[in-house]
């Protein structure tokens, strides 16, 4: 029973996937639609390895050794997808409660909302992610004097630093969506009598990112490159790994160097294209029938 | 028995004073038409009644229950009392069963299957009984409006508020929604209606009010308001309608 009422809010969430007959089609045409960009984008990558090797093959430049880099940027690209994995949810978390924060009544939340906005957004992330590594380090320096702890912590406060940078991005986006429910809404809500958080969790939000949905997916294909700035602190990333093959690269042929980055290239834009797709497909998930003027 | 009672009720928005003491009782069973000008305070004497807005001063009974007082549930008295806006307001998210629903699950405490079929019942009630699973946007004004009155009437009120119900229709569509309104009197619903539908008005109302600058200026049967108002404002305004 517990579990029913549980899939039941599911449901309300994300408007399209409940039971009804035209849900499911529209469900299922819009996973399809899901895969077919996924493979799609899959593929353009796939491509484009494919014309770095045919160049290696015909000689323009070392194919082997372009090989033997693939490993190690590889690994890179892990790291990266790790970093990705924390500082998205970490940062639309963020952007999630300051941007409801600014739209309550309490004006100590709105003020504390704004107060980080304004921090966070006014600051370069570069200087987010030096200070705050600097900062973690002193102080467990302090404490523990290990210096090894020290690092390992400091690395992830600067990706956290890196999430509350882009969290006050997106929490502006969330406040727009929020702001851009009418009170008409929220009088009908009232009028049924529903409490003040049922109306926020059934009413105001589903609406609320409909219309927030593609700025957000926006801000993380954005945030996805920025935690290239991560290696500035020691992150191995998939950057950083590419930064220290050029000089063995510079020396063996000239050529390869360009090779490093276009496989880079490659790989950061994989991540994007799979993650604005995911977005995308909530996105569809929440499209209203019959509001939307660009629905065809 | 008095279903509404309302005394002395004041509002004011900053510095103008939109109530100025009213005094209104409509019984259990009766329909109540209100007419005026436009910004005479006719929407804030009904957002009032429901709580959307808290009066600065005065009393308002639901049922000899003091409902603007601190022991009562804002959401209770909501729930006692439906209310269907100008602009319909159906939550544009949801399928038109689903708005119908969501009052009943959530405020009610009904489970999905309870509420699909009481949700199914008043959209057959508003003869929108095939457009269950259509969205507010997929509807045309007239039956959009009918949505909102299943929605509300789901919720079993005691009262229901109709705040110029039919002003934002098409001509068309105008009457299908005064048609429901006029069953909903039949079958003894206490309705308080602000409408300037004078047909209406003439053949539901049990009394109609005419209210001016945040006061009720005269109450009175409809031939009474409509054929011999007893005050030149309202000779002046039902002149003006009915022309
Ligand atoms: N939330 C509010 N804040 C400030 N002023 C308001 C608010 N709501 C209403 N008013 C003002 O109160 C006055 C009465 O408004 P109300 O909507 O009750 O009038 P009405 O009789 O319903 O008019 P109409 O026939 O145009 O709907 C108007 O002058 C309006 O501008
Ligand atoms: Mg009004």
């Amino acid at each position: 029973m517990v579990q029913r009422r549980w899939l039941e809010s599911l449901k309300t969430w994300v408007p399209r996937w409940r039971s009804s007959v035209t849900g499911r089609a529209d469900f299922q045409r819009n996973a399809t639609r899901f895969v077919l960009r996924v493979l799609a984008g899959l593929g353009i990558t796939a491509l484009g390895f494919g014309l770095v090797i045919w160049l290696g093959t015909l000689r323009y430049y070392n194919l082997g050794y372009a090989e033997s880099i693939l490993p190690g940027l590889g690994q890179g690209f892990l790291v990266t997808i790790r970093l990705v994995a924390v500082v998205i949810p970490l940062g639309f978390a963020l952007g999630f409660l300051f941007g409801w924060a600014r739209t309550t009544r309490s004006l100590i939340l709105r003020g504390l909302g704004a107060a980080y906005v304004e921090v966070f957004r006014g600051l370069p992330p570069i200087v987010l992610i030096f200070f705050s590594y600097l900062i973690t380090t002193l102080a467990i320096l302090n404490i523990s004097k290990n210096p090894f702890i020290a690092g390992d912590v400091a690395l992830w406060m600067g990706a956290i630093a890196l999430s509350l940078h882009s969290g006050a991005y997106q929490t502006e986006i969330i406040r727009a969506g929020i702001l851009s429910v009418p009170t008409g809404q929220i009088e009908a809500a009232d009028s049924v009598g529903l409490s003040r958080w049922q109306t926020m969790f059934r009413v105001t939000l589903p609406q609320a990112f409909r219309v927030s949905l593609p700025p957000l997916g926006n801000e993380f294909a954005s945030v996805i490159k920025d935690t290239s700035l991560l290696n500035i602190i020691g992150w191995l990333d998939l950057a950083q790994i590419g930064l220290l093959q050029v000089p063995a690269a510079l020396k063996a042929d000239f050529n390869l160097v360009f090779i490093i980055w276009i496989e880079i290239a490659l790989l950061y834009f994989v991540l994007t294209f799979v993650v604005t797709k995911v977005v995308r497909f909530v996105e569809n998930a929440y499209k209203v029938p019959g509001l939307e003027a660009a629905e065809l | 028995m008095t279903m509404v009672r309302i005394r002395g009720l004041h509002k004011s928005f900053g510095s103008l004073h939109v109530l100025r003491g009213v005094d209104l009782d409509v019984n259990r069973g009766d329909v109540l038409c209100i007419i005026g000008p436009s910004g005479s305070g006719k929407s804030t004497l009904l957002r009032c009644t429901n709580l959307l807005i808290y009066p600065d001063q005065g009393d308002i009974f639901i049922e000899d229950v003091k409902v603007n007082s601190r022991e009562v549930r804002p959401e209770w008295v909501r729930q006692q009392i439906g209310m269907v806006f100008q602009q319909f307001n159906l939550f544009t998210h949801l399928t038109a069963l689903r708005n119908v629903m969501l009052g009943l699950v959530r405020v009610k405490g009904m489970d999905a299957a309870a509420a699909r079929s009481k949700a199914e019942f008043e959209l057959e009630r508003v003869g929108l009984a095939e457009k269950k699973d259509a969205y507010p946007a997929q509807l045309s004004g007239g039956q959009q409006q009918r949505v909102a009155i299943a929605r509300a009437l789901a919720m079993d009120p005691k009262v229901m508020l109709f705040d110029e119900p039919t002003s934002a229709l098409d001509p068309e569509y105008i009457h299908e929604v005064l048609d429901v309104m006029k069953r909903l009197a039949e079958e003894g619903m206490t309705m308080m209606v602000v409408t300037h539908e004078m047909g209406f008005a003439k053949e539901v109302a049990d009394s109609i009010i005419f209210f001016n600058q945040g006061q009720i200026v005269e109450r009175g049967s409809p031939e009474e308001i409509f054929d011999r108002p007893g005050h030149e404002r309202t000779k002046a305004f039902v002149g003006k309608i009915l022309r």
